[in-house]
């Protein structure tokens, strides 16, 4: 027995080397091919000057690209933008990498060791991180040569330039929303009317409570949901919210921040979120008001499509409830959300960063196109020419309707410039979520994370 | 005997392949982070030189007080629950007399097998409030000790200390098995013959043989306490809040969340000094009485024999 | 009399001490093994189903499709035998160099023997996050970075600190009487070695070897960083696939999971029975 475990490890290990190093000496030859080639042909593209029908260029390369590919948000444009890419540069082929989980971390190697791929999506925080280190190229001219610039809606040009006028990353996702969804069957069946104020929110929660149902469920172990909770109710007193605080316009020991927390709390104490709030995924959150055991949920507005299609008429949002009927209505016009200046960036040393960054402007383009097509989403960055392919949900009619009067938006957590600001947000934030924390405990640690 | 351990090329070819390839893949990172440790750095470019400023704050930093305090009962909580547990099992399964040893023996190891990721995800099933297994059978038997198990600030750390005790005891336990196997088996003859009772045979004979065995349980313990990661990351992110941040999960959120990588770097110097503190602390005390017992040891068993 | 009657009270107390001693061996093994059932049933099943509806019964529909699409998302037999070298090559490189090594340490006269064994175990302290970035400027400078060697050193490199102390107790625990018997005949160090400290090892070696290939088998966050090429990517990598930065294919990952952990079961089974049977190695050597 022993003698043919030994054997068989044996055969494995020859087998493995074998093919292990036959593999990595093809990619050798391979690599070198295309390298050749893609010289040959930048010269040859010069001379050409009538491209075939819908060919941008026919350039010869592969790109490395590190984009999000894991869920139907991220596949669908994905896999769009590849097929047209096909057409409009024949010649380009992606090798993609799917993005991690990891905060970062990949992408923060990789930039370490100039690994970075050619292509590659990135947050607003390491973009911040990176232009110190000369690892993300400015786009300027691209977004001028390609027209990317004169396609981004006026609303939206707030997510194209950086704080610094550059632009460092083709954006695709427009201003969005956080949106205070609910269950109507579930509203109507116990009676409660939908809260305009947090004193009908605390007799709504009490009901629901009553009955088993639980009044919102929330994914508290990610921190950007709580911190677009407390968003939510600071935007009620200060229209600023958060980002107000990540822009150093405001301290944590202002009065809005601090009643904000206060309501927070109260709602907690009352029993608005499931008892695991902290350790509840997105999945199950989701599932839980999805199955009709949760009234409420927060999420964004992208959550839209897949509500409707398993709630169909049931869902609906409603405006955020406020401290007193005047400022509810006041409040309409007042929204936690926003964009922010990050998307498809590209590595300045890539062999063929000119190309990279044609290729990157239009990927983000398909991305918007794709969004609005198969995502029903209208609330891209670019004004794309193309129609839904099923009309949009009503909640997004209703909420496109609303969008001339909105007056002020704030940010989502993963648009924070601040990353200590953000982090610490995101940590307290979660920390509210339990009873027997206090708001003073949390306004307190804000603001130290505010002054570092 | 002495001229025999004493040949200079073997200690060489010995020891040297192993010192090469750790002192280039490990210790050379570990001096870069002590080194990065003293600059004003975000992971990237060569960052300004800030002496020991990143330490000053550490020390003020109360979620750095926080994370020695959670890695202490961490630590505790591992080292009772795996060395007493793994201690009884694997004299349980030893016995050639309990029957279906074999199964128990397989089944004992097996959380270890399962990457953390299931087993975090089993227990955080487990332990939800709701729709969790334990407070559903608390309520099934009418106990009142239904609760919050992962969002109560000052216990979830124990609850999750909990979790990484279960899944490693399975690797003391062989470890153990694996000593036990070694002793030979005239010792325990011996030992019989002497009178003793199985449980005395195992006071008398296997724990103290088993000495370097618990030192290694108890290394790994203390010092898996100290810098326990994973099972924060994936069942509580260190939450609620930061209650059950440890000094790597402080080092996480300082270099990958923040961009303070220098800083990050001050909290893991600070780690493998408390670790080193710890093992150099474990040889003292296991230092005298380990030759003591050998010796004591060996002489009875000497006599024994010889008689 | 009394004395008597204190005698059988004393054993049936002890009986039943014993009895409920055995049952509590028993349900612990039960509930070790339960989360084998537990993620088999989970791979069945879709999120709703996980996560509300039914967390730890038998699925009510069986979503076999989790098993296709896993399948569908990357290439599950590539991934897969990546990460059968890796983790062969990464055992055998620390089980041979850490059993060196400890003998050198545990046994032979040298001086600093004892600064060697406190310096190797340093590998033990350090949190694999802290030394991500300097790992992976390492692995590049040395040109290993689109190799699997970078990802095989590191790993024997950081499992050899944890291996070596396991070795050293082990050997420190065999009585070395037994090696004197056997090695004063004259035999050089190097036989002595082979024929005498390898076949005593061999119980802790099997421990080891599962302990390491299981390392390198689960190991994320090295992988993540050190494997840039798509050929020579490992089982967790593909976990990626599935993991959205919203929504999650918890269904799928659970099938993921099953067929990353199957062999790794397996190997356990296969090597466990080689610590049972060490015990008679040991007996023959003494012999």
């Amino acid at each position: 027995m022993r003698k043919l475990t030994a054997l068989v490890l044996c055969g494995v290990l020859c087998i493995s080397t074998l093919v292990g190093c036959s593999k990595k000496a093809n990619n050798e030859k391979a690599e070198n091919k295309t390298t050749n080639t893609t010289e040959t042909t930048t010269t040859t593209t010069e001379e050409t000057e009538a491209l075939p029908e819908g060919v941008l260029s026919e350039e010869k390369a592969t790109l490395k690209i590190y984009a999000q590919y894991a869920d139907e948000d991220t596949k669908v444009p994905y896999d769009y933008a590849v097929e047209q890419l096909k057409v409009a540069y024949p010649n380009v082929t992606l090798e993609l990498e799917p993005q991690a989980q990891d905060d970062g971390q990949k992408l923060m190697t990789y930039a370490a060791t100039g690994n970075l791929p050619d292509i590659y999506q990135v947050a607003l925080a390491q973009i911040e991180n990176f232009k110190q280190s000369g690892n993300i190229m400015v786009l300027n001219d691209v977004a001028k040569s390609t027209g990317f610039e004169d396609k981004v809606f006026d609303s939206a040009k707030n997510i194209l330039y950086n704080e610094d006028g550059n632009i460092y990353a083709f954006p695709y996702a427009g201003n969005e929303y956080v949106v205070w969804y609910y269950n109507k069957a579930i509203f109507e069946k116990y009676n409660v009317e939908v809260p305009k104020t947090f004193d009908q929110l605390l007799t709504a929660i009490e009901t629901f409570k009553a009955n088993g149902i639980v009044p919102m469920s929330m994914f508290g172990a990610e921190g950007w949901i709580t911190a677009a909770m407390y968003d939510v109710l600071a935007t009620r007193w200060d229209a600023g919210g958060i980002a107000k605080l990540d822009n150093g316009e405001g301290t944590a020991k202002e009065d809005a921040y601090a009643k904000a927390a206060d309501m927070l709390h109260t709602l907690v104490k009352a029993g608005m979120f499931q008892g695991s709030v902290t350790t509840t995924n997105y999945d199950q959150a989701s599932e839980m008001f999805l199955n009709g055991e949760a009234a409420m949920f927060l999420n964004g507005q992208w959550y839209m499509t897949d509500a409707t299609n398993k709630l169909g008429d049931d869902v609906d949002w409603m405006y955020y409830p406020s401290y007193d009927e005047a400022s509810y209505e006041a409040g309409k016009t007042v929204w936690s959300g926003g964009g922010a200046a990050a998307g498809y960036a590209v590595n300045p040393n890539s062999k063929n960063a000119e190309l990279a960054a044609k290729v990157a402007a239009f990927l983000s383009e398909k991305y918007c196109e794709a969004k609005v097509m198969y995502r029903g989403t209208p609330l891209v960055a670019l004004d794309v020419d193309v129609q839904p392919e099923t009309e949009f949900p009503a909640m997004m009619k209703k909420l496109q309707a609303d969008l001339p009067a909105i007056t002020s938006i704030t940010k989502f957590d993963w648009h924070l410039s601040n990353a200590t600001f953000k982090t610490a947000l995101e940590d307290q934030t979660k920390y509210l979520m339990i009873e027997d924390y206090t708001p003073e405990e949390f306004i307190k640690e804000l603001n130290n994370a505010l002054q570092q | 005997m002495k001229k025999f351990y004493s040949n200079k090329i073997a200690i060489v070819l010995f020891a040297l392949p192993a010192l090469a390839l750790f002192t280039v893949m490990v210790f050379y990172p570990i001096v870069q982070v002590f080194l990065k440790s003293f600059y004003d750095w975000n992971g990237l470019g060569s960052g300004t030189f800030i002496g020991l400023d990143n330490y000053t704050t550490l020390f003020k930093d109360t979620v750095f007080h926080l994370s020695n305090k959670n890695a202490l009962i961490f630590a505790i909580v591992i080292t009772v629950f795996q060395m007493t547990l793994a201690t009884i099992f694997s004299i349980v399964v030893s016995n050639k007399k309990m029957k279906g040893r074999g199964f128990l023996r397989v089944s004992y190891f097996i959380p270890v097998v399962l990457s953390v990721t299931v087993v975090c995800q089993l227990w955080l099933a487990i332990l939800n409030t709701d729709t969790g297994l334990l407070n559903a059978i608390f309520k099934a038997l009418g106990i009142d000790f239904q609760q919050n198990w992962l969002a109560n600030r000052h216990k979830a750390i124990y609850v999750i200390a909990f979790v990484n005790a279960w899944q490693w005891m399975g690797y003391q336990f062989a470890l153990l098995m694996a000593g036990i196997k070694s002793i030979p088996s005239d010792y325990y003859e011996a030992a019989k013959i002497d009178g003793a009772s199985s449980i005395m045979a195992h006071r008398k004979v296997t724990i103290p043989l088993l000495k370097e065995t618990y030192k290694i349980c108890l290394t790994i313990s203390l010092t898996g306490g100290v810098k326990a990661f994973t099972e924060m990351f994936i069942m509580t992110k260190g939450g609620p809040g930061n209650a059950t941040y440890t000094l790597t999960y402080l080092m996480y959120k300082a270099a990958f969340r923040e961009f303070r990588y220098g800083y990050g770097m001050a909290a893991a110097s600070m780690l493998v000094l408390q670790c080193l503190a710890i093992i150099l602390i474990i040889n003292w005390l296991f230092r005298d009485k380990e030759e003591r017992s050998e010796r004591k040891c060996n002489k009875r068993m000497a006599r024994q024999l010889s008689q | 009399m009394q004395q008597k009657n204190g005698k059988t009270v004393k054993s049936i107390a002890n009986r039943l001490g014993t009895l409920i001693f055995r049952m509590f061996c028993w349900i612990y093994a039960a509930f070790s093994l339960y989360p084998v059932i537990w993620l088999l049933f989970y791979s069945f099943k879709n999120n709703s189903e996980i996560f509300v509806t039914n967390p730890f019964g038998f699925p009510r529909v069986l979503h076999i499709e989790n098993y296709t699409k896993a399948w569908a998302q990357y290439d599950v037999p590539m991934y897969f035998s990546n990460s059968i070298i890796v983790s062969v090559f990464t055992v055998i490189i620390t089980i041979v160099l850490a059993l060196l090594f400890s003998y050198a340490t545990a046994r032979m006269q040298w001086k600093g023997k004892n600064i060697a064994k406190v310096y190797m175990s340093l590998g033990m302290f350090i949190p694999i996050q802290a030394i991500l970035i300097p790992v992976a400027k390492l692995v590049n400078g040395l040109g290993l970075d689109s190799t699997r060697w970078g990802l095989i050193l590191v790993y024997a490199a950081i499992n050899l600190s944890f291996a070596s102390l396991v070795f050293y107790g082990n050997l420190k625990g065999i009585p070395i009487e037994i090696e004197e018997a056997a090695c004063m005949d004259g035999a050089s160090i190097f036989k002595c070695f082979i024929k005498i400290i390898v076949p005593l090892v061999k119980p802790a070696t099997a421990t080891l070897v599962i302990y390491t290939f299981l390392n390198a088998w689960n190991e994320f966050n090295l992988a993540n960083v050190l494997i840039i090429e798509e050929k020579l990517k490992t089982l967790p990598l593909g976990l990626l696939f599935l993991q959205g930065s919203f929504t999650t294919d918890w269904g799928a990952m659970g099938a993921t999971m099953v067929i990353a952990s199957l062999p790794t079961i397996l190997l356990y089974c296969i090597f466990s029975k080689q610590v049972e049977n060490a015990m008679t190695i040991g007996g023959a050597v003494k012999g």
